[in-house]
């Protein structure tokens, strides 16, 4: 019997058969039914309770789901986030619009054109996205029109709306005033926050060039914070007049910059290859203001906008007077050829390949042609094709030669 | 009937240029709702091949991201499609291992 209580100490353990050769057949009869019969007694007998696995969703409370609540709980906070932000950045921009459209109405033809429909329509606020509106403006003497682009805080984005308690920005008016091309002076100039200075020189193509000169500046009346970049010294001081300097004194905080170019085109292309045109430049005025305190904005802060766009109007009817003496204009019509003539170099290593390039190209096509056609033909258009580079090879070898001689 | 002001008013009716939109400055712009856009379609293909829950929420979480920062001019329809993908992402998960999410720690 020992051996049988050793297995029930060991929890239901499968005996072998081998445990029991040492008994005699003969001394014990009947001894395999016996075990066999104890074996099965012993089955019968409940093993160790095992819970029989139930499939989860059948047993579980919600409480199991807990990081799914989390995450449906997160997606709706993203989304009335969302609807906040979305509702805060339209009333902010209607508010702006609402405060600015009289000014507008009195100095431009149409406000709020949205280029749609055939006839020039007026009053659309165009939404680019939640974060950005923009209003066109045209009809006035001296300019070709208008873009006010009112880039504010991403408000709907829970993501942007965490960053921006770490680091605050501003809301950004844009102002872009396109001018007519006899009604600006050429000159390059710009006044702007110290940091933001420091970019824009290094980034806009236009300043990066013709205001490269950092002394000698006049800068008036101007407060401390604002640094001015200029290339026509004598435009600069005759922009800073009175009014414009008692404004930016006034808005010091809400001045972002403004750059007054006859030659915008707008920031340097770096990641591209130097394309192998000059880039179209127009003449533009760039205000930048900054509304409210940091993202604290609130719809009077918008009411208190309009001097600013008042500013913009000063400046597009003093820019058209601004007419400069002979001298700087041929400082300026100087610099202007030096800027084509760095650029045409810069590009004439290229220009240069790329004629190489679309000349191999050429050969190799015609190559590819006559290696299609039969024989006959292919050894005549060959010995044809050969004859003619070889006259355009030496012809212009031998003009040289004449020249030379001569 | 504002001719005699027409000295002092600005407005010119017959010098009105349409409005353009500008065309679209390329890198510039903010690539916030492409790279979500994308992000969202990977995590969603991820989650659904790899039965990844994690993968697949975040998914949706992309996916409204970048409906939130898109633009006005921007196709409507492959940001809801995108946005049914990571859906259907997050469902196909849970059908195929119906267990709640186990958190990391």
């Amino acid at each position: 019997m020992a051996p049988v209580d050793d297995d029930e100490e060991e929890d239901g353990v499968v005996e072998d058969e081998d445990e029991f050769e040492h008994l005699d057949d003969e001394e014990f009869e009947g001894i395999d039914q016996d075990t066999v019969n104890l074996r099965k007694g012993k089955d019968q007998t409940p093993p160790p309770l095992e819970i029989t696995k139930i499939p989860l969703h059948l047993r579980t409370n919600w409480d199991s789901f807990y990081l799914e609540m989390l995450m449906l709980a997160g997606l709706a906070v993203y989304f009335l986030n969302f609807i906040a932000g979305k509702t805060k950045n339209s009333k902010l921009a209607t508010a702006w619009f609402d405060a600015h459209k009289e000014l507008l109405h009195k100095e431009f033809s149409i406000v709020g054109d949205d280029g749609q429909s055939k006839e020039p329509t007026e009053n659309h606020l165009l939404k680019e996205s939640e974060h950005t509106y923009s209003l066109w403006c045209s009809g006035r003497v001296c300019c070709e029109g208008m873009l006010v682009e009112l880039k504010l805080l991403k408000r709907q984005d829970l993501i942007n709306t965490i960053s921006r308690m770490l680091s605050p920005k501003s809301d950004q008016i844009l102002i872009k005033v396109t001018m007519e091309e006899t009604e600006m002076d050429s000159f390059v100039f710009a006044v702007a926050q110290k940091k933001v200075a420091s970019k824009l020189l290094k980034e806009q193509t236009d300043l990066n060039f013709f205001c490269a000169e950092k002394k000698g500046i006049d800068k008036g009346n101007i407060p401390p914070s604002l640094q001015v970049l200029s290339e026509i010294g004598e435009a600069t001081s005759a922009v800073f007049d009175k009014t414009f300097c008692a404004v930016l004194n006034r808005y010091e905080s809400n001045i972002e910059f403004i750059h007054f170019s006859d030659q915008y085109s707008g920031p340097k292309q770096q990641d591209q290859d130097t394309p192998t045109t000059l880039p179209e430049t127009k003449k533009v005025l760039l205000f930048c203001f900054n509304v409210g305190d940091k993202g604290r904005t609130t719809v009077e802060d918008m009411d208190g906008m309009k001097e600013l766009l008042q500013l913009v109007i000063h400046c597009i009817d003093k820019v058209k007077r601004i007419k400069l003496t002979k001298e700087a204009k041929m400082k300026a019509e100087k610099n202007r050829q030096r800027m084509h003539e760095s650029y045409l170099k810069q590009t004439h290593s290229q220009r240069q390949e790329a004629a190489q390039l679309r000349r191999e190209e050429k050969r190799r096509t015609e190559k590819e042609r006559i290696m299609n056609e039969e024989d006959p033909d292919k050894q005549r258009k060959l010995e044809e094709r050969e004859n003619r580079r070889e006259m355009k090879r030496k012809q212009p070898k031998m003009k040289m030669m004449k020249v030379k001689s001569m | 009937m504002s001719s005699h002001n027409s000295a002092n008013d600005p407005r010119r009716p017959n010098k009105i240029h349409r409005y353009t939109p500008p065309s679209s400055t390329g890198p510039l712009e903010d690539p916030t709702p492409e790279y979500m856009n994308l992000l969202g379609m990977i995590f969603s293909m991820f989650g659904l091949m790899m039965k990844v829950k994690w993968c697949a929420w975040a998914a949706v979480y992309c996916s409204f991201i970048s409906f939130a920062n898109s633009r006005a001019s921007e196709d409507a329809k492959q940001l809801l499609s995108s946005f049914m993908l990571s859906i259907s992402a997050v469902v196909m998960t849970y059908l195929q291992n119906p267990q709640p999410m186990t958190p990391p720690w």
